[in-house]
């Protein structure tokens, strides 16, 4: 269950408009601007919009990773400020930076975060041999990651957030970079979880891809939450029959909208 | 922030250990370049004072117009050298290196002597060529004792003692030679200690750091419960380890190195045993310990695996840079000397292969002055890993 009340997030960023500019002038980028939406165990919660919307920024905020400048959110009644070390115990998160140890093997590098969510060397190893049954990967288990494929490499990272089988799952793009088999197999695992009763929020910017997943979508733009609200809501609100072009007017066009 | 936890800190160490030590290239590497350069300065210090002392026991003189002055001639060669009678070209064959020295008689020499007017030789050398000045100064030395053996004999034969010409008699007791040639030897092997203290450190230092940055595994490893002081004090205690290995590795190559090569022969008055041994890690643990603090503050530094490259370069010669203190100083050490990092375990190192006693104050500096530098680095680390702007800032 995750909860989000009126999060912002500015950046300071140093412009140069000259090489030789001895000074960089400094601008305030708002980020994410007054988002606020709920998304609910044994549900798929799809974040979507553009690129430089904010899912990111959104999601690294939702990851205790930055701490936002205002607004609050909490994770299962815990508050994302105060109670982070919670927040982190109930989260598995894929973020935008998907890295693996490549000198370790996928084993390896599944079970070094199975330890650091504390689970005990024998559930952690258990676990992790689990992961790589549920997610095909037996064949390459004990080989560096150095030159797994990127589609292996995502599952490795995907199992390394799974480990330690938390309630709620926060995917950055996970379908990046996948073919179309790599694509559904994560479609599959993501219906899992919700079959769990597991609340998964995930962004993307493929409107056909959150529609045949989510039970809900919140696009936001710019920023701001544009919309939030289910598939046939989507439609229903734009008036077209094709989830693209929704899509497009909505973050196209803000009037009208209830954000 | 999570509570501090012993085994999510041990966790992080022996993954980060693991992990460094899978990356056998440049590790063993740098293991094995720290492990051979101490013998190889062994051997090759071995060898210079081999050829200076064999050079300065088999002597030539190449003396121009020797043929007027064969009473030094004959005085020479019974003094053990060998003499070269009127060397061809001889001032452009000492400014090229071909000979070291010539000495000059000047053609009235012998009747210069007879009469006792003041007869003159000249020394030709070229005194900012170091590998001649042995060379120069063993003949200079045999030219005098020429010169004073006649004029003690005319004294004597005068019916005056030669002291009363003499009233201060100066003996020149020359530390250069062996002592020097130690004192040398001392720095170099000092130095190189700590060389593999710093050496040893920086490969990991950098795989940790910028290494954790360029393969985008700090943001999945900061969702995680693990506290960033456990993983500043993992990272610190993984690289660390290596480095330790890389200093028992210098150590234990000086030890093999020092029992193959008799120094003792060329009359160099040490001893790399046991107690040496214990002197020299006893200054080396804690300064192993804290080097790798300070390149890791260091190497946290970057928003990108290249600033933190950058940044540690310049840790690095920091570091480098400070025996050079003790190294260009004239006068005695002031009683901070061993407070100065680096340049104070440069200093007790010396002490120790000199066989001097170290005082109490020295081994608290020894220990306290890495002690503290280490925590202030590693405050600095743990900041830095936990900052968001480090994080996102790609
Ligand atoms: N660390 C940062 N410093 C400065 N600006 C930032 C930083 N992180 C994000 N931004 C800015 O905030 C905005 C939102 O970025 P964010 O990464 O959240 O977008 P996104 O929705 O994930 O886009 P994409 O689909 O391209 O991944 C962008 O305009 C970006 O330039
Ligand atoms: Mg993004």
């Amino acid at each position: 269950m995750i909860e989000i009340e009126g999060l912002c997030k500015r950046f300071t960023v140093r412009e140069r408009t000259s090489a030789f500019a001895l000074k960089a002038s400094t601008r305030i980028v708002t980020a994410v601007d007054n988002v606020s939406f709920n998304a609910k165990d044994g549900e798929v919660t799809g974040l979507l919009g553009p690129n430089g919307a904010g899912k990111t920024t959104t999601l690294r905020m939702l990851s205790t990773l930055l701490s936002p400048d205002a607004g609050s959110a909490r994770i299962d009644g815990a508050d994302l400020v105060s109670e982070r070390a919670k927040v982190r115990q109930r989260l598995g998160v894929l973020g935008d930076a998907k890295g693996l140890y490549w000198r370790l093997t996928a084993r390896e590098n599944i079970n070094y975060f199975g330890r650091l969510q504390g689970l005990s060397l024998p559930d952690s190893e258990r676990r992790t041999r689990v992961l790589i049954d549920e997610l095909g990967l037996h064949d390459l288990a004990d080989r560096p990651t150095q030159g797994y494929s990127q589609g292996e490499r995502m599952k490795v990272a995907i199992a390394r957030a799974l480990v330690h089988n938390p309630q709620t799952v926060l995917l950055d793009e996970p379908t990046n970079g996948l073919d179309i088999m790599s694509t559904r197999s994560m479609r599959e695992l993501i219906r899992g979880l919700k079959a769990q009763g597991k609340c998964v929020l995930f962004s993307s910017h493929i409107m056909q891809e959150v529609a045949a997943l989510c039970d809900r979508i919140v696009i936001i733009n710019k920023g701001r939450a544009v919309f939030s609200g289910t598939p046939q809501e989507v439609l229903a609100t734009t008036g077209l029959d094709s989830l693209e072009d929704a899509f497009v007017k909505l973050i196209g066009s803000e009037e009208g909208l209830f954000a | 922030m999570s509570a501090f936890s012993l085994t999510r800190l041990s966790i992080v160490a022996r993954k980060e250990i693991v992990d460094l030590l899978r990356d056998r290239k440049s590790i063993f590497l740098a293991l094995f370049g720290v492990a051979i350069s101490g013998p190889l300065v062994v051997c090759l210090l071995y060898f210079v004072a081999q050829s200076i002392q064999g050079r300065i026991e088999k002597i030539t003189a190449p003396i121009v117009n020797a043929q007027f002055a064969p009473d030094l001639v004959r005085y020479l060669e019974r003094r053990g050298i060998k003499v070269e009678a009127d060397p061809p070209d001889y001032e452009a064959r000492v400014k090229n290196g071909e000979l070291d020295v010539a000495l000059v008689v000047e053609p009235n020499f012998a009747e210069a002597l007879a009469s006792g007017r003041q007869a003159t030789i000249t020394l030709v050398t070229l005194s900012s060529r170091e590998r001649s000045a042995p060379i120069a100064g063993r003949l200079t030395g045999e030219v005098r004792g020429y010169a004073t053996m006649i004029g003690n004999e005319r004294m004597i034969l005068r019916g005056i003692a030669p002291a009363v010409a003499r009233p201060v008699q100066l003996e020149e007791l020359d530390l250069s030679s062996v002592e020097q040639r130690s004192a040398r030897f001392l720095q170099m092997m000092s130095f190189y200690a700590l060389f593999a203290g710093l050496m040893g450190a920086i490969a990991a230092a950098l795989d940790v750091t910028a290494g954790e940055r360029e393969r985008q595994t700090m943001e999945p490893l900061l969702t995680t419960p693990v506290a960033v002081a456990e993983l500043a004090l993992g990272k610190w205690l993984a690289v660390a380890l290596v480095n330790l290995l890389a200093v028992t590795a210098s150590m234990l190559g000086f030890l093999i190195a020092l029992k193959l090569v008799p120094l003792g022969k060329l009359g160099l008055p040490f001893n790399f045993g046991a107690r040496e041994f214990t002197g020299f890690m006893a200054v080396l643990i804690p300064f192993a310990f804290m080097v790798p603090g300070v390149l890791l503050a260091f190497g946290a530094a970057g928003k990108t695996a290249k600033e933190a490259q950058s940044s540690l370069t310049l840790a690095v010669s920091l570091v480098g840079l400070l025996p050079l203190i003790s190294w260009l100083r004239q006068t005695k050490a002031p009683w901070w000397d061993v407070w100065v990092p680096v340049n104070g375990q440069f200093a007790v190192l010396s002490k120790v292969l000199r066989a001097e006693a170290i005082l109490p104050l020295e081994w608290a500096a020894m220990w306290a002055v890495p002690a503290l530098i280490c925590l202030v680095a590693l405050i600095a680390f743990a900041r830095r890993l936990g900052d968001e702007k480090m994080l996102a800032g790609r």
